[in-house]
């Protein structure tokens, strides 16, 4: 299937008839200073006056040398009218493509030459060349003298040889000459022309080519994004559905557990409790998904507030220790004295760092410790953004570092691990369980407070994640209850 | 095709298509050189790097033929390297024939269908379909030692639509052929289209023996068709199919 068939590539007219060359005029493929000066320098060398016209009459050229002779008849009365009678005459003179030249006589006995300019066997305009005196003539015509009563013959006789002269062979061969000459002007143009307008011609229509596929990729796009807004939905309402059941499980197995329903005894309170258990797990997981849905959808509602890491860091350690309590792994905090608050929803930065936590312990060996680590952010080396040395010292970040000693994230696993339900081992026998989801709600929670968060490896085993917010606007805290007035 | 019925002149735009380095612009080369002085215009190659076409090759030929009816074909290559996709597209704008160049190597062969798939999208974003555009197909460098062979070849042809012409266009041989045969087959399409036989007054076999001498050919048009591969291509495009 071709990509193209929805538009046609448009026929360029211009382009057909500068290539068939049934368009072609000779004012577009000279340049008409550079033919002017090409005429005057033939003039000078032969010394015949020499004029160009265009197909449609329009001189475009000359050189001409006036001459005595001529400038002496056209002070008599009939003379100047014989005169003007020849030169319209040779006007309108116009030999056929690919003829030999005319000859057109004057009353004086002088000649003009005059031939077709041809480019690719069509005629383009004409050269008028002259007026000379054949080198065979010898005596003054009758014509000439019996132009006017008035003429002087001795004037004549003198004036007359002044003219330039020359044999035939020699006009046909200047004649050739200049065909020749114009023939290869007249093709560098056309190729010229042509080029230029090929060039514009082909980026044309590479364009249209890219308009066209770019709308394609925003239709498909267009499309995806969609697709993206539905699943989001999807997520949203099934999770709120299975979440109603789930509640009715919990709290009944709760109830039963409590022995409200009458004492359990034996495997019957071992095997309830699990439903119960299992049943927080699913609602956990519920939880996340719609979470991660609110998230994805821009719906999650996020409160405003002041977060000071140093409790927030102690509350998160106390809520995970007794899970690590009972693999004998220690939670280590420390944080940097002074450090100024973060602005952001209490809730949901604890969030971020409980599954930051819990996934650190989860991945840990018996008996390792984890180490938290909190401190304003290091001015970066150097970077690539434009006014960085006004921007950033404006910027206070806040770095809080997870450093776990597990079995640690392969390099080329780093992106994709804050993708929603990747798991770096997501075979069916895998080792530690989990939803996949932990990461991809931290990634979008610390982005919806305007941070980052990233993961590298720490040596020689485990790995670190690294969440940079940024610190509360210190004018916004301090700078209001002073200001004066 | 234009014609201007007054001046009694026909414009042809016929198109060297093919995979890069075919040789192309080469058939044109050899073209020229057989064309006699007074059919044969300068052979125009625009904007080559490293010795390939960018744009374009044109080589002008014109023929007075009898009646004083002028045949003007206009030869065109287009640039075979696969960038330059947008200008094969004005290239081929009103082609009245398309020869297609291939290569003989065995190596090429995947390059030579890609560049005719190519050839029919491009005539398709034209608004043109190739079972209605005359096509002459010829594998040229046939004196390569890697070629696919003339039996393979033959076999091919004798099963395809298209007449095949074998090639070595470095030393012209085949070129002649392989242009006779485009002529022919779309001389015969615009005949049927247009009835150019009685409004030119001049047969078809007249005019194109006149163009095959004009370009050095020793024997009859006829014979020089007669050297595609597998048998000779009859019908014209119009009404596709052998004898």
């Amino acid at each position: 299937m071709s990509e193209y068939e929805s538009s046609r590539v448009p026929l360029d007219h211009h382009l057909q008839a500068l290539t068939l060359g049934n368009d072609v005029r000779l004012q577009d493929l000279v340049d008409h200073d550079a033919l002017r000066d090409m005429v005057r320098s033939f003039h000078t060398l032969f010394g015949i006056s020499l004029r160009i016209f265009s197909s449609d009459g329009l001189l475009l050229a000359e050189s001409v040398t006036g001459q005595e002779i001529c400038h002496y008849i056209g002070t008599l009365e009939n003379g100047l009218r014989t005169c003007m009678a020849t030169v319209s005459k040779a006007r309108t003179i116009e030999p056929a493509a690919r003829t030999k030249e005319v000859t057109h006589p004057c009353f004086t006995g002088a000649q003009y030459q005059i031939f077709s300019i041809d480019y690719d066997n069509r005629k383009l305009g004409k050269a008028v060349l002259g007026p000379f005196l054949p080198a065979e003539m010898t005596s003054v015509p009758d014509a000439l003298l019996a132009v006017d009563p008035k003429i002087d013959r001795a004037r004549v006789l003198e004036l007359l040889p002044r003219m330039p002269r020359a044999k035939a062979e020699a006009i046909t061969l200047i004649c050739e000459h200049l065909r020749r000459t114009l023939d290869l002007i007249l093709w560098s143009g056309h190729k010229s022309l042509l080029t230029s307008q090929m060039h514009l011609s082909s980026v044309r229509e590479s364009y249209r080519e890219l308009q066209q596929k770019n709308e394609k990729l925003q239709e498909a796009f267009d499309r995806l994004r969609e697709l993206d807004r539905l699943k989001s939905n999807f997520l949203g309402v099934v999770s709120h559905e299975l979440r109603t059941p789930l509640t009715s499980i919990i709290g009944y197995s709760e109830m039963l557990v409590e022995g409200i329903a009458g004492p359990l005894v034996g495997d019957q309170l071992k095997f309830v409790q699990t439903i119960n258990d299992k049943g927080q797990q699913l609602l956990q997981l519920i939880m996340s998904l719609l979470d991660l849905s609110k998230l994805e959808s821009g719906t999650m509602s996020m409160k405003k507030g002041t977060v000071t890491i140093a409790q927030l860091l102690s509350d998160v350690a106390a809520t995970l220790a007794p899970k690590a309590r009972k693999r004998s792994i220690e939670i280590e905090c420390t944080t940097e004295p002074g450090l100024p608050d973060v602005q952001g929803d209490p809730e949901r930065l604890r969030q971020v760092f409980v599954n930051l936590l819990d996934n650190a312990v989860k991945f840990s060996s018996e008996g390792s410790t984890i180490r938290v680590t909190a401190g304003t952010k290091a001015l970066d080396d150097s970077s690539d953004e434009e006014g960085f040395s006004l921007l950033e010292p404006s910027r206070r970040m806040i770095e809080i570092t997870v450093i776990d000693t597990g079995i640690g994230i392969p390099e080329d696993e780093r992106e994709r691990i804050f993708d929603a339900f990747y798991q770096v081992d997501s075979s069916s026998t895998r080792e530690h369980e989990g939803t996949g989801l932990g990461l991809s709600i931290v990634k979008r929670l610390v982005d919806a407070h305007g941070g980052s968060v990233r993961v590298s490896a720490n040596l020689p085993t485990g790995a670190v994640f690294a969440v940079v917010l940024p610190a509360a606007n210190p004018r916004n805290q301090l700078a209001s209850p002073r200001r004066p007035g | 095709m234009q014609f201007d019925f007054a001046a009694k002149e026909l414009i042809i735009k016929l198109v060297y298509y093919g995979p890069a380095l075919s040789g192309k612009t080469t058939n044109l080369k050899s073209l020229h050189v057989l064309a006699d002085s007074g059919a044969r215009g300068r052979l125009m190659t625009l904007e080559t790097r490293d010795d390939r076409t960018l744009f374009f090759d044109m080589l002008p030929l014109t023929f007075q033929a009898e009646k004083e009816i002028s045949i003007r074909i206009k030869l065109f290559t287009v640039p075979g390297q696969v960038i330059h996709g947008s200008t094969r597209r004005l290239v081929l704008q009103g082609a009245d024939g398309v020869a297609f160049i291939a290569d003989s190597q065995l190596a090429e062969t995947e390059n030579n269908a890609a560049a005719f798939v190519d050839l029919r999208e491009n005539l398709k974003a034209n608004g043109l379909k190739i079972g209605q555009m005359p096509l002459v197909i010829q594998f040229n460098k046939r004196d390569l030692p890697n070629a696919r062979s003339d039996a393979e070849l033959i076999e091919l042809a004798r099963r395809g639509k298209e007449p095949v012409f074998p090639a070595v266009a470095l030393s012209g041989q085949g070129v002649l052929e392989t242009f006779m045969g485009l002529l022919h087959r779309t001389y015969a399409g615009l005949n049927a289209q247009h009835n150019l036989k009685q409004k030119f007054g001049v047969s078809d076999k007249v005019l194109l023996d006149d163009v095959a001498k004009k370009l050095g050919a020793k024997v009859p048009v006829e014979e020089l068709l007669r050297t595609a591969l597998g048998g000779i291509p009859g019908a014209p495009a119009a009404s596709p199919g052998k004898p």
